[in-house]
Parts: structure tokens; C-alpha cells; sequence
């Protein structure tokens, strides 16, 4: 592994055994240089999760190796853990409800990572006056909103300033206002301390405005990696037609896909096509649209991050 | 790596903590400590006293059970306290961070039981010392001391087993009817609530394995006068075998178990 790497995955591979044995990640290979602030995407089961807990030293690959921190994550877990930050997913009830918010950070940071406790209470204070969380760092965790769990439990990620942080859907239940807020905040941390962060998401605009790079997975395969303008890129390759409808029916969906340069269609509150030469077909589909007696708006568009996500669920590899 | 020591104070501190905002059952922990100790002295009247006094020589039956509860109360903390901590942790899903610290599991498991039961000696001391109170004749100070100690070395024994326990927990999920199977034979083998002479043979081999046998035989002896199951210096190096050799199974098991959660993911209930 390159010294200038954080995280470094060699062929990855994790089976969960069970009545049938389910491959949840499949010869997964890449690195995330220091300082980087790293994006997992991929549908809901890709493997994400699975991927964040092996690198958290919380699950075992089958095969394969890992190195976070130029440690391995098997053999050397322990000086893992020291180095990193962990906040999982679905985690706000994972803190002590009865325990104030100074009181549960002060725990898991002083008791179970062996911070100073004074230090603990300086970085406690810092970070939530950066994110306008200091009138509830006196409340009880169970008097806390859904948000402001979440909250909590990524301050208790950093508090101990890990060199290397892994958030699972950090934004999941966070307003907007509040996500760019945490998402800011991270940012200016992550920079000033050259912390490297790895945070999978389902948020395409937290992916694009966050992440240096991302990676999309699905079903357990690495299937891009690149910056997230690469990533729109590669189905910018593809020019889109938009069509103002929700869905179209099975024998209008085969039509358009026999014309020669319509690869693909997705539905996402509306029906996208991919075409190789939109320009060229764009009549070719009119007159597919017009014999149906279909009346919608077409337009041709600039594919967003999601129009990305949602091809590369469709299509699995890119091309 | 975290001090075994830091987390032993941290863990009962953040016990503490939790315990006094939850006031109302605070008081009544207390309150039926208590009760328990004075509604043994309703319960001796129908007990044949001569009998205890044939067999242990004694006939302070209040004091013999009361001590006999108070152990009990120990032993489920003992036992019980990690295994249900790690469920809480596991539902919650808790695990997922503390799991990801850097810090000895078994110490972990440990200093959470022994936290417990400090706190818990809270609740248990009115029962003790109504237990106490109807010794008075035997009991000596050097006697007290001596039978506290018995009592503590007891309880770290069965935190060993208590580790094991809460380290199923991560391999098994649900322990719950595992505990109940070991505690009812923990206080049937051990001479909890009827003397340890009094049981058919097969099941006192079985209970010279357990460490509350010798804890509790060596606390009423001490507090009560009552004849040993055997010479007291036996059962002090009884204990403390157990103690040593529970503790390495506990450390071993403790280890063993992580690996093998690990295979499936530590937070699924």
C-alpha cells in the first residue's frame, strides 16, 4: 500500500453464509489517498455498509485484504480502532438515553478512546457552537429530536479527532439546513486536520458538493470510481432526452428501444432515455411518441448526478 | 488501549449517573431490599429450625436465607449485568461504535459487571443488613471482614462467568434462556436456600464447581458461626482456582466469540 493512501481494499470479498450463501462483495478493489474526502454509492444492498464495517474492523472479509491507515484491517484491528472514527447507520438510539449530550461524548470519548477529558470538553464546545448545537449539549439524549441524535452521533465520530472517519448515511434524518451545516462543518475539519473521511450516502447532492471522489457499487462489484463530475461524465457520453411522463407502457418502452441509439430508459418521476446520437434519432422518436398518441413534453437535457445513479443501477457496468 | 482502571471508573460513573435520573425506582430498589429482609422473619416461623441446626449448627434460619438472598442478588448482577448490557447494546445498535474502540473486551465486560455491582450493593446492603442483624451473637469484626471478602471474590469469580455469558450474547443473540437454566442451578447446587449437606451427592459434586458454594458456606460461617462443608482453608483455595481458572476461560471465550460474531456482523438481533 502506498504510504500516501488511507484506505487501500485488495480484492475484497464477503459471503454472509446462511441457508443460501449471499456474496455481499465481490473481488472489491481500490484506495482512498490521506486527506480525502471519499463517497460510497450504490443502491440499497449494493454492499456498502458491509464495506464500512470491514474497513471498521466490526466484520471479516472472506478474502481478500484491507489496509486503513497502512494497518491491516484483520491482523492489526486494534491500532485500526485507534486511528479511526465510526458513526453507523440507523445509529440514533446508540448512546445513552438518560446520559446528557456533554455527558455521553465525554464517555465514549474519554472512557472507550482515552481522550483527556478536558480536551474532550474543548473540542465538545468547538464543534457545536461551529454547527449551533451548544443550547443542547445540557439535554438528556432522549429529549432529542431524530436530527439531532444523528447529530450527536457524528460528533461522537470525531470528537476524538480520528485520523480517518467513516460515516454510514450521515445525513439520513438531518434537515437540509442542518445537513449543510454537519456537511460544512465536516469540510472546514476535515481540511484543517487532514482528516480523511469515507461516507456512504444515498444523497446525490451531499455526493457532489461533499466528496473529492466516489465510488458506485453494485451488487458488491466496484463500478466506478472517479470525481463526481467523472462520474456524470460517463453518462454525459450518453446525451438524454427527457420525456414528461411518469412511465411508459411495456409496448411503447420496446418501441423506442428497437430504434437503433436508444440504450437505455429509466423512470425517475420522469422517463429519461439514453441515446448515443439524441440529435440524430430525436425525430425517430417523436414519430414512435406521436403514433402512440403520446402527449408530453421532450426535451433534451445535462444528465444530473442522479440521472447517473439511476443508469448505472440500470446498466451495471459502464461502459 | 484503555486502562482496565479508567474503564471501571468511567463505568461507574456513567452508571451512577443513569441510576439517580431515574428516582422513583431508585427509592423502591431500596425500599424492597428491605422488605425482602424483614419478610424472611414471617417466612422462619414455618421452617423447621432444629433441622438447620442438625445439619449446619445453627438455627438461625432469618440469617441463613437472608444471607442466602443477598448473595443471590449479587450472583444475578454478576452474572446477568453484561449479557443484558450487550443485548441493549446490540438492539440498540451501540455495539457498532463501542465495538469499534480500542479497548480489551474482557476488561470491558468486567469493569461493566463490577461498576454494577457496586452500584448495586446500594440496593442489596438494607437486606445484608438485616441478615446481619439477626448474627448478632456470632458475628465479629475480623468475622464481617472476612466473610465481605469471601463475598467479593465471589462475585469477580462469577463475573468471569457473567463475560462468558455476555460473550454469547455476540455469538448467540438471545441468551436469556441459557441464564435462567445456570441461575436456577446455581441457586439449587450451591446451597442458597437449603443447606449444602442436604443435597443427594451427584448434585453436591456438581456444586463444588461453582464459586458461590464456597463464597456463601465461607460468609455464613464467618457471620453465623454455622459448620463448614469442609476445612475453611480448602475453601478459600477452592475459590480462588475457580476465580484463576474462569478467568482464563473467560478471556479465551471472550476472544473466540468476537472473531466468530464477526463472521456475520455484530449488531443483528
Amino acid at each position: 500500500m502506498s504510504l500516501d493512501n488511507a484506505i487501500a481494499c485488495h480484492n475484497l470479498v464477503k459471503d454472509y453464509k446462511g441457508h443460501k450463501t449471499v456474496r455481499a462483495l465481490n473481488d472489491l478493489s481500490f484506495s482512498v489517498p490521506k486527506g480525502e474526502v471519499f463517497g460510497l454509492l450504490g443502491p440499497n444492498g449494493a454492499g456498502k455498509t458491509t464495506l464500512v464495517k470491514i474497513l471498521t474492523t466490526l466484520l471479516k472479509a472472506t478474502s481478500g485484504s484491507a489496509e486503513v491507515g497502512g494497518y491491516d484491517v484483520d491482523r492489526e484491528e486494534d491500532k485500526v480502532r485507534q486511528i479511526i472514527g465510526y458513526a453507523g447507520q440507523d445509529s440514533e438510539r446508540s448512546a445513552y438515553f438518560r446520559l446528557t449530550v456533554r455527558e455521553n461524548l465525554l464517555y465514549f470519548a474519554h472512557a472507550l478512546r482515552d481522550v483527556p477529558a478536558q480536551t474532550v470538553r474543548e473540542r465538545m464546545d468547538h464543534m457545536a457552537t461551529s454547527i449551533g448545537f451548544s443550547d443542547r449539549l445540557d439535554k438528556q439524549f432522549i429529549t432529542l429530536s431524530g436530527g439531532e441524535k444523528q447529530l450527536v452521533i457524528v460528533m461522537r465520530a470525531i470528537v476524538h479527532a480520528p485520523e480517518i472517519c467513516f460515516l454510514d448515511e450521515p445525513s439520513k434524518s438531518l434537515d437540509p439546513v442542518t445537513a449543510r451545516n454537519v456537511r460544512n462543518f465536516l469540510r472546514s475539519y476535515a481540511d484543517e486536520h487532514g482528516m480523511t473521511m469515507c461516507l456512504t450516502t444515498h444523497n446525490m447532492k451531499e455526493a457532489e458538493e461533499f466528496c473529492d471522489r466516489i465510488a458506485f457499487i453494485n451488487h458488491g462489484r466496484l463500478q466506478f470510481i472517479g470525481t463526481p463530475s467523472q462520474f456524470r461524465r460517463r453518462v454525459t457520453l450518453k446525451e438524454v432526452i427527457e420525456v414528461g411522463l411518469p412511465r411508459l407502457e411495456k409496448a411503447v418502452e420496446s418501441k423506442l428501444l428497437e430504434i437503433p441509439g436508444v440504450s437505455n430508459i429509466t423512470y425517475n418521476g420522469t422517463t429519461t432515455l439514453y441515446c448515443d446520437d439524441a440529435f440524430n434519432i430525436l425525430d425517430q422518436i417523436l414519430a414512435v411518441l406521436k403514433g402512440e398518441r403520446i402527449k408530453a413534453p421532450v426535451r433534451m437535457v445535462e444528465p444530473s448526478l442522479e440521472d447517473a445513479f439511476a443508469f448505472f443501477v440500470r446498466n451495471g457496468e459502464a461502459r | 488501549m484503555v486502562s482496565p482502571l479508567k474503564l471501571f471508573y468511567m463505568a461507574v460513573w456513567r452508571e451512577l449517573h443513569t441510576l439517580t435520573r431515574y428516582k422513583a425506582n431508585f427509592v423502591f430498589e431500596i425500599l424492597t431490599s428491605a422488605l425482602f429482609g424483614f419478610g424472611m422473619l414471617v417466612l422462619a416461623v414455618a421452617f423447621d429450625a432444629s433441622l438447620l441446626g442438625n445439619t449446619v449448627g445453627s438455627t438461625n434460619y432469618v440469617a441463613f436465607i437472608t444471607l442466602g438472598i443477598s448473595f443471590q442478588s449479587w450472583q444475578s448482577i454478576a452474572l446477568w449485568r453484561a449479557a443484558g448490557m450487550f443485548q441493549g447494546e446490540l438492539s440498540t445498535g451501540q455495539i457498532d461504535y463501542t465495538f469499534s474502540c480500542p479497548f480489551s473486551r474482557y476488561w470491558y465486560i468486567v469493569t461493566n459487571i463490577g461498576a454494577s455491582a457496586i452500584l448495586s450493593t446500594i440496593f442489596f446492603t438494607p437486606m445484608l443488613c438485616v441478615g446481619l442483624w439477626f448474627t448478632q451473637e456470632t458475628l465479629t469484626a475480623a468475622g464481617l471482614l472476612l466473610g465481605l471478602t469471601a463475598t467479593l471474590l465471589t462475585v469477580v469469580a462469577l463475573a468471569q462467568l457473567g463475560t462468558i455469558f455476555a460473550a454469547l450474547v455476540l455469538r448467540f443473540r438471545q441468551v436469556t434462556a441459557i441464564f435462567s437454566f445456570f441461575n436456577f442451578g446455581f441457586q439449587m447446587l450451591t446451597g442458597m436456600f437449603v443447606p449444602f449437606q442436604l443435597l443427594p451427592l451427584p448434585l453436591q459434586l456438581v456444586g463444588y464447581a461453582l464459586p458461590p458454594t464456597f463464597g456463601m458456606d465461607l460468609l455464613r460461617h464467618y457471620t453465623m458461626g454455622i459448620t463448614p462443608i469442609m476445612a475453611v482453608e480448602y475453601e478459600w483455595i477452592s475459590l480462588f482456582a475457580l476465580l484463576v481458572s474462569l478467568g482464563v476461560i473467560a478471556r479465551l471465550t471472550t476472544r473466540y466469540l468476537e472473531k466468530t460474531a464477526k463472521e456475520q456482523g455484530l449488531h443483528y438481533i
